[in-house]
């Protein structure tokens, strides 16, 4: 009973509605714009995209910071802990020249996208499955048109759901 | 008539995407023995059961019992603990501490296969050279040609090894008894010639030590009962494959049950292991081999063996030399393991027409000592050339294809000369 008034409620939300306009960042951009263009719009991951808008990956915000973890120390948590800390603390000016491109996974990923007229609940299944707490909305050429947050899709489900 | 020349024209084509990298190697393989299966080229259900003309499991368990050993190892970070204390022992000095890194390598590497080797001892050379302020590819690369020529002493240690020692029914003891010494021999050669051939990159750098003093290598360590519980499985692994003829234990067998043991003794999470394993080269070497048993099949290669019959007649010597030579060569500019893998079965039909069993494995010593050192010939040679060249680019200290291969071609030259030196001593 309660689900079928749920999705009466829920029937119009789609996830064009929830999504917002991501900041978004291309290959050769430099992984400390990345990082700055995350904290800044306070989002809790990025859209790498091509030069047709199209993305190639979308990084949860632990993977933001994976890049600019040198690439020495990344898979080797043994090395990692033979680091000083005089020395820990200064990775973090190390990234310097390096582009997104430069430290992406290879190979990278398939980016996790919806459709815009996805229901919230495919949208919380790629987020869960993904492991991401951002997704991206293309169009059916591909393109970037949006994107959802794990934020904003909890709050559509807390307010669209029955009250318990 | 048909057949022979579909299968070569499949495989030579496969051949072409994989070694110009075109293609997705795996797919690649799938793709061709799929098309010789429904061609009706290999024989058919046989292709899992034939020992001679179907997929070597021998080779795919041992391999895979190893990688899951390899994985539990990785964890211990015992390859940077001994690396930061070598360069700590090291005092900065460039030779010093690049021939204190080959002899780690050199000892891991007919233990380890080589790409692991690399993966393990790359990270902690880059973290060290950047301490000392120095650049870190001489280092790389003496690392990977040290690693390239250690693999070649055992059977465990160089996948066209394993794929011999299977196809030729040679044991780890045989190889231990005919290739070490080479081996060892070699590389003590090499170590010594290491100054001179790189001598302009270890000249005159500002070394500063005391950065690489601040590096804490006993950190690397978490769970030194692992280790030891580790090394101790290890151990008895490498003894399992040296009293195979007092056991009778095929070495893919010794390899699985050291691998149960390894999970069972170091209590480590089997999820976290699992994806050690590199699953996409044991199904890249099933591919091969089922191309492989395609060859065999239709004949090509009974014509490729005989054609080499009657080019040597009985001259074994010569022979032996070719292979030798031939497979330095030709294994330098296609990856090494494709190359054993289809010409093994050549070598074992000139092998049985051999006057006695001692001339006929020393076509097959001469044969691996070739394979396996072609591996230095050129950055592309062999998978671990290949590896360490990616890691270097992405810490940003590329290593051109120039670059290595001038010091693979020499390095290929020298102990290739050298092995033949030792073939002709000990065989001819």
């Amino acid at each position: 009973m309660t689900i079928t008034t749920g999705t009466q409620r829920n029937a119009a939300m789609q996830a064009h509605e929830i999504a917002v306009t991501p900041p978004t960042v291309r290959t050769d951009d430099p992984v400390s714009k990345a990082v700055q263009l995350m904290v800044v719009n306070r989002l809790p991951g990025l859209v790498v995209v091509d030069d047709a808008d199209r993305p190639i990956a979308v990084l949860p915000g632990t993977q933001v910071l994976r890049l600019t973890i040198p690439e020495s120390y990344r898979d080797d948590p043994a090395l990692v802990r033979t680091v000083d800390e005089i020395h820990a603390d200064l990775f973090w000016h190390g990234p310097g020249k390096l582009t997104v491109g430069d430290c992406l996974p290879s190979p990278v990923a398939k980016p996790a996208t919806v459709a815009p007229e996805a229901t919230l609940l495919e949208v919380a299944t790629v987020m869960a499955n993904k492991r991401s707490p951002l997704i991206a909305v293309v169009d059916r050429n591909g393109r970037l048109t949006g994107a959802v947050t794990l934020e904003r899709l909890l709050t559509s489900l807390a307010v669209a759901g029955p009250n318990d | 008539m048909l057949a022979p020349v579909l299968a070569l024209a499949i495989f030579i084509v496969a051949f072409w995407f994989i070694a110009t990298e075109r293609a997705n190697k795996v797919k690649t393989v799938l793709f061709a023995a799929a098309l010789m299966t429904v061609l009706g080229l290999i024989p058919g259900a046989d292709i899992f059961y034939s020992e001679h003309e179907g997929i070597d499991w021998n080779v795919i368990f041992l391999l895979l019992g190893m990688m899951v050993i390899v994985g539990v190892i990785k964890q211990t970070g015992v390859f940077d603990f001994l690396a930061i204390w070598a360069a700590k022992r090291s005092r900065g000095k460039p030779l010093r501490l690049m021939v204190m890194l080959m002899i780690i390598t050199a000892i891991a590497s007919p233990l380890l296969d080589n790409v692991t080797i690399i993966l393990l001892v790359a990270p902690v050379t880059l973290v060290i050279c950047d301490r000392l302020r120095i650049p870190a590819q001489p280092y790389l690369i003496a690392e990977v040609l040290a690693s390239n020529i250690g693999g070649a002493a055992t059977l465990i240690g160089d996948p066209p090894n394993i794929i011999i020692g299977s196809r030729a029914g040679l044991t780890f003891n045989d190889f231990l008894v005919h290739m070490a010494p080479a081996v060892v021999v070699i590389f003590a050669l090499f170590v010594a010639f290491t100054g001179a051939l790189f001598r302009t990159d270890l000249r005159g750098n500002d070394i500063h030590p005391g950065e690489v003093l601040a590096l804490q290598e006993r950190r690397a360590i978490t769970d030194t009962g692992l280790l030891i519980r580790a090394m101790a499985v290890l151990a008895l692994v490498i003894t399992g494959f040296a009293l195979h003829s007092v056991l009778h234990v095929a070495p893919s067998i010794v390899a699985l049950v050291g691998a149960g043991a390894m999970l069972l003794v170091t209590n480590v999470d089997v999820a976290e292991v699992l994806p050690e394993v590199e699953w996409s080269t044991l199904v890249f070497f099933m591919g091969l081999f089922a191309m492989v048993a395609g060859l065999v099949h239709t004949g090509v290669i009974g014509a490729l063996g005989s054609v080499a019959e009657s080019a040597f007649g009985d001259n074994w010597f010569a022979a032996a030399t070719a292979l030798l030579f031939g497979s330095s060569i030709v294994g330098a500019f296609v990856d090494n393991i494709p190359y054993t893998a289809t010409m093994t079965p050549v070598v074992e039909s000139m092998a049985a027409q051999a006057p006695d069993a001692e001339t006929g494995q020393a076509l097959w010593w001469a044969f691996a000592l070739g394979a396996c050192f072609s591996g230095n010939g050129t950055a592309i040679a062999a998978s671990a050339n290949v590896v360490a060249i990616g890691i270097a680019q992405r810490a940003g200290h590329p290593i051109s294809f120039w670059r290595f291969t001038r010091y693979g071609i020499v390095v290929t030259l020298l102990s290739t000369a050298l092995a033949w030196v030792y073939v002709w001593l000990r065989y001819f």
